[in-house]
């Protein structure tokens, strides 16, 4: 897999949970070539980290899930873990605070 | 008379030459919602009561000469995620069907400040689509229904908000977006959707999915609509740490110059070939106002990355109590059961990383759309879905377009979406323009020079006549 389409690949699983239209909007950039089908995800075997997460989830809530569930909820962990790998391409210092500020709180005298 | 399809301005006309009244307003929507809403699942709660009682306060002051601007009297619904008084306010989702709140949200608490008279809360899919939806049927008031064609979707997740003003049973709709949910409607239900730059609009009252995306704005039949309706609900709220204020008086601006407007690369390619002619087409309505830069590319940053763990992660937080007591198992879509549960494998450094890396990206993007008045590119790349095929089996042909909405919604910044046509099943497609924070003048600007050139607004779904 190159880059780039590693790179959308990426994002696309990593939405799946959490944001159908960003799923699109990544799905729409994915290169096709000319006059083909869309292609279906093919189906990886998650990661073991992937897995362990989803253990971890599941010894959360033991008596919750199906199988089908926990294999859902799996995959779904595999593509953020994916998605975890762009966010730390992107270079940063340690001045590169988040984008929220914490005030402090004085109540009334 | 037949008000169902006129303008908050041109109603707002009739009040002011005493030839209706607000209450004959009132009445006149509450009738259409209740009987044409179940048509389109677009309605959740009429609030007969509430409205009955503001409109004879609007029709009181009207007469005594107190006007209180463009929206006195005039009706309104919103997306059922603001709390209101004395009624339920379910964010769609079965497991807060019966949820109910001591007060407003600020945004009605404006509107009714306005002499807007609020005539009903409007579907939503389940929780604002955070659980990771794909199908229509997401909603315990069932699949929202485009009013162009029912066998279609209405586009979420404020769904109710772009079938009710599209079918003209309210002038005007408060809906939401944390990432698409006012722009998608408007274009699947041919309405103007105005998406404002994130902490214009106090979001104190409304339902929270990610605190740091989520965005109220107005769905109407017209870009100067919104602009009435955004100008009454902006402004610094002491209730919501996240809100400004903005001068907007931009938005009443005629134009004045030659835009300069940014295409997106691949914006129009790989995508419904009714969808990329619309889009052009409008393009060439405006061509003389218009200096169009082809093929522009956004900085290359992880947009999806980003808003991802940012929403799986303040989603997961702003649910935790449905994930803690599973009380997930109970909303419409299989999918959003156990969608919640893997952000619970997110860990906070990744989070705040998300939130770090938005820093740069914001700066990045500015200096990007700094180049432009605005991107334009097709709302949506094809028209809505059919409401029994999941998303993505809907138009599985469909593989281009330039992804603007994800981007845009990560860093706040606001966009418009006007309808311009219409494409396959004689569904509507949608134009949208795109700019830097707080330029929402320019946004309404642009759509009101292009709906003064166009009609395609004030077309009527044939199902929702009568």
């Amino acid at each position: 897999m190159d880059a780039i389409s590693r790179r959308a690949f990426a994002e696309q699983l990593a939405l799946a949970a959490a944001a159908p239209w960003f799923l699109e909007e990544v799905r729409a950039q994915t290169p096709q070539p000319p006059g083909s089908k869309p292609q279906a995800q093919q189906p990886q075997e998650p990661s073991a980290l992937a897995k362990a997460l989803a253990e971890g989830v599941r010894l959360r809530y033991p008596d919750r899930f199906t199988a089908d569930d926990l294999a859902a909820i799996t995959r779904s962990i595999e593509g953020r873990l994916r998605a975890i790998e762009r966010l730390y391409q992107t270079s940063l210092t340690n001045a590169d605070e988040p984008d929220f500020v914490y005030a402090v709180y004085r109540g009334a005298d | 008379m037949d008000f169902a399809f006129l303008s908050v301005v041109e109603l707002g006309r009739l009040l002011r030459q005493k030839k209706t009244s607000a209450t004959e307003l009132a009445t006149y929507f509450l009738d259409r919602l209740e009987r044409l809403g179940p048509k389109f699942n677009a309605v959740v709660t009429i609030t007969r009561e509430r409205a009955v009682v503001e409109a004879a306060a609007a029709d009181r002051e009207i007469r005594a000469g107190k006007w209180r601007g463009p929206l006195h009297g005039i009706p309104y619904g919103v997306k059922d995620l603001l709390a209101t008084k004395d009624y339920p306010t379910t964010w769609g989702a079965e497991p807060y069907r019966q949820q109910k709140f001591d007060s407003d949200a600020t945004v009605i608490g404006r509107l009714g400040a306005a002499g807007a008279v609020l005539v009903g809360k409007l579907a939503m899919v389940e929780l604002a689509g955070g659980m990771g939806y794909n199908q229509a049927n997401a909603s315990f008031t069932g699949p929202g229904k485009t009013p162009w064609n029912p066998d279609y979707w209405s586009g979420g997740s404020s769904s109710g908000p772009g079938a009710a003003v599209a079918a003209g049973l309210v002038p005007f709709a408060i809906g939401s977006e944390t990432s698409g949910s006012i722009l998608t409607p408007a274009a699947y239900c041919g309405v103007t959707g105005l998406r404002p730059t994130y902490g214009l609009v106090s979001r104190h009252g409304a339902m929270a999915l990610a605190w740091t995306m989520d965005k109220l704005g107005p769905l109407g039949r017209t870009a100067e609509d919104c602009g009435i309706v955004l100008f009454h609900i902006a402004g610094k709220d002491p209730k919501d740490p996240s809100s400004v204020d903005r001068d907007l008086k931009g938005m009443a601006d005629a134009p004045t110059k030659r835009y300069r407007i940014g295409i997106p690369k691949g914006a129009d390619k790989d995508i419904q070939a009714e969808v990329a002619a619309n889009f052009r087409a409008a393009l060439k309505v405006l061509e003389d106002r218009l200096e169009i830069v082809e093929d522009v590319e956004l900085p290359d940053l992880p947009y999806g990355a980003v808003a991802g763990m940012i929403i799986a992660a303040e989603g997961a937080s702003a649910f935790d109590d449905l994930l803690k007591d599973g009380r997930l198992s109970q909303l419409t879509a299989p999918e959003d059961r156990t969608g919640g549960y893997p952000a619970l494998a997110v860990s906070a450094p990744d989070y705040l990383r998300a939130l770090r890396v938005r820093r740069p990206m914001q700066r990045a993007l500015d200096d990007f759309l700094k180049k432009f008045d605005a991107l334009a590119v097709p709302t949506r790349t094809a028209v809505s879905t059919p409401i029994d095929k999941s998303f993505r089996e809907g138009w599985p042909g469909v593989t281009g377009g330039a992804n603007v909405i994800g981007p845009t919604n990560v860093v706040g910044v606001p966009a418009i979406s006007v309808p311009n046509g219409f494409g396959v099943q004689n569904l509507p497609t949608g134009l949208s323009f795109t700019a830097r924070a707080f330029d929402e003048g320019k946004l309404v600007t642009l759509a009101r020079l292009y709906q003064s050139r166009t009609d395609w607004h004030t077309r009527r779904p044939p199902a929702a006549i009568g």
